[in-house]
């Protein structure tokens, strides 16, 4: 049986001052080779500092960091990193794609040849061949951003650091990204990838760390996140088989002390928000409104564990 | 050692070729680079009619006319300029254009961006130069030594180093400060003042004329006329570039060591993305 993978990022203790302001109060991680590992945190958590020290763009006022087991920063460290950065202005505008890619291929340290034929690999790797002729000041954000994962990927870095990929892109573009970046970590890549939107670390990243005002307040799986969920709240759908819409009142009466129900945004009288009590199912609550005449039509949750879990963990009233 | 120098050394086309990428997709810009110029020659050559060539001084004995006076000032006065201008904004307008981090998120040398982002210009700007002397020297008749244009090209060569550095302590201050072109305009004009790029150094007061002779503008331009007007030879030339050299020199170690403070303070403060 084969042990875990071997740590390709560790950082202990991470402090990063700006002036009296600290953007990472003591921070620890540790990802491993062929993980994705989601650095989860609301805007201002200190994500984008933490990957900007790993690529050695910003001195940690504090506190170690090691990739792939070295601790020099500089040239060398800069080398066995990829970054995604967050911005969409990292290129340049005027020149094709193919040129952008080509010029830092060569800044990589490929010879003219060589950068040609990995640009256009890593071109075709992320659907960007018919384009990379054109300028890329008319492409669009997505194919920019698909850029920007193409130029991570002309040395086939052994850590790969991303921010905020997908933020700004449509579900297509998005699921294209994440698939791109599965499939590298698949191959041995240690992903560190950064984001706030929450539901999309689930099924994609195998370890998180959350962040929060330069803190970690939790790190472990994906489903240990999901255990931090603070409460169970649910959107149902129901009809009485009678005309005119039902009252909270009434559905209330029939949950008694298994759950508490309010009207749903709009009070449609067809969409109630229930919240099962401590201990109670939500089968129970749900057979007790059944057993009264009512036809509970669909349930879902108001947020997601991990949604709950994100709010619980900032603090912030769900 | 060698060979690190060596792979960093040869990153410095991959700029040069990206320079010229982005300078083809703007003809325009380009273009009226040239016209430009064109216009300043026009008006100076209907000054020149005002002005008394006994005014002027001489150069190897040969008397020469305002607007072969000024044509080599004005030239070489552009020259500095865009030097200067290239060399202060190349990483500010990396970092304006969203393209510093990642050129530093490579596996590059901050000297080697540095260098790579004014090579083009290093390259353009004594070509530049010499083809635009050649032109103003065929539309208006002038007469140049054509055995002063190698000797006059070696001391504007030796004028480029005074150039980068200058253009590297502005660019220290404009990374630090994210303002500055100001204090280059400043600079630019007080140089060309006292250049005798328009005039001669003699109308000025006493006190600047003897602080120009060490403006390294002056000595570059008075060389140029000595070469390319009184036909002076290599003799003078070499004299001339013996002098610019270890100024040229001094002002690029010092623009260097600004400019490696000024990115090494950034990347402390965490503050080199931002503008």
């Amino acid at each position: 049986m084969s042990g875990p993978e071997p740590t390709a990022v560790e950082v202990r203790g991470l402090v990063r001052r700006y002036g009296a302001r600290e953007a990472l109060a003591g921070v620890d991680l540790t990802a491993r080779a062929g993980e994705v590992h989601a650095l989860l945190g609301p805007n201002g958590a200190g994500k984008t500092t933490l990957l900007r020290v790993l690529t050695g763009l910003v001195d940690p006022t504090e506190g170690s960091v090691r990739v792939l087991g070295a601790c020099e920063r500089g040239r060398a460290a800069r080398g066995r990193v990829g970054l995604v950065p967050a911005g969409d202005r990292s290129f340049y505008l005027r020149i094709s794609g193919t040129e952008n890619l080509v010029f830092f291929a060569r800044l990589n340290g490929l010879r003219r040849r060589a950068a040609f034929a990995r640009a256009a690999e890593v071109l075709e790797d992320v659907g960007l061949t018919d384009v990379a002729g054109r300028p890329i000041g008319g492409w669009s954000h997505g194919m920019q951003k698909r850029l920007c994962v193409a130029r991570a990927l002309l040395t086939a870095p052994p850590v790969l650091l991303v921010d905020e990929a997908t933020h700004d892109l449509d579900p297509e573009g998005a699921e294209r990204i994440r698939a791109l970046i599965a499939g590298l970590a698949e191959r041995g890549t240690a992903v560190l990838w950064a984001t706030q939107r929450v539901d999309e670390i689930r099924g994609f990243a195998s370890a998180v760390t959350f962040l929060d005002r330069g803190t970690v307040r939790f790190a472990g799986s994906v489903e240990g996140l999901m255990a931090q969920a603070a409460s169970r709240r649910y959107v149902i759908r129901v009809r009485n088989g009678h005309p005119g819409a039902l009252a909270a009142e009434q559905l209330a009466g029939l949950l008694g002390a298994r759950a508490s129900v309010l009207p749903g945004a709009g009070a449609d009288g067809e969409h109630f928000r229930l919240e099962p009590y401590e201990g109670v199912p939500l089968g129970t609550a749900i057979a007790a409104l059944a057993d009264g005449g009512i036809d509970v039509l669909a349930c879902r949750q108001e947020r997601s564990e991990i949604e709950e879990a994100f709010l619980a963990l900032t603090g912030e009233k769900a | 050692m060698t060979a690190a120098v060596l792979a960093e050394a040869a990153k410095l086309p991959a700029f040069v070729r990206r320079d010229i990428k982005v300078a083809l997709s703007y003809r325009v810009a380009f273009a009226s680079d040239v016209l430009g110029l064109a216009a300043q020659v026009v008006v100076f050559s209907f000054i020149a009619k005002l002005v008394e060539p006994s005014k002027l001084p001489t150069f190897g004995g040969t008397q020469v006319t305002y607007l072969e006076f000024v044509a080599t000032g004005i030239v070489l006065n552009l020259a500095l300029g865009v030097l200067l201008y290239r060399v202060a904004g190349a990483i500010r307008q990396e970092q304006l254009q969203g393209t510093l981090e990642s050129l530093l998120a490579t596996p590059t040398a901050t000297a080697t961006v540095q260098i790579g982002s004014v090579a083009s210009t290093l390259l353009m700007v004594p070509l530049r130069a010499t083809l635009m002397m050649g032109a103003i020297a065929l539309v208006f008749g002038l007469h140049f030594d054509t055995g002063g244009i190698v000797p006059a090209t070696l001391i504007v060569a030796a004028l480029v180093p005074f150039a980068w550095g200058l253009g590297l302590a502005t660019g220290a201050a404009i990374v630090t400060f994210r303002r500055g072109t100001g204090l280059l305009g400043a600079g630019t004009t007080l140089l060309g003042l006292a250049s005798g790029a328009v005039f001669p150094l003699a109308l000025l007061p006493a006190w600047i004329a003897a602080a120009a002779e060490w403006n390294p503008l002056a000595i570059a331009i008075d060389g140029v006329r000595e070469a390319l007007l009184g036909g002076a030879g290599w003799s003078e030339a070499l004299s001339d570039i013996a002098i610019l050299i270890p100024l040229s020199g001094l002002t690029l170690a010092l623009g260097v060591g600004l400019f490696k403070l000024a990115l090494d303070r950034e990347r402390r403060l965490g503050t080199l993305g931002m503008y």
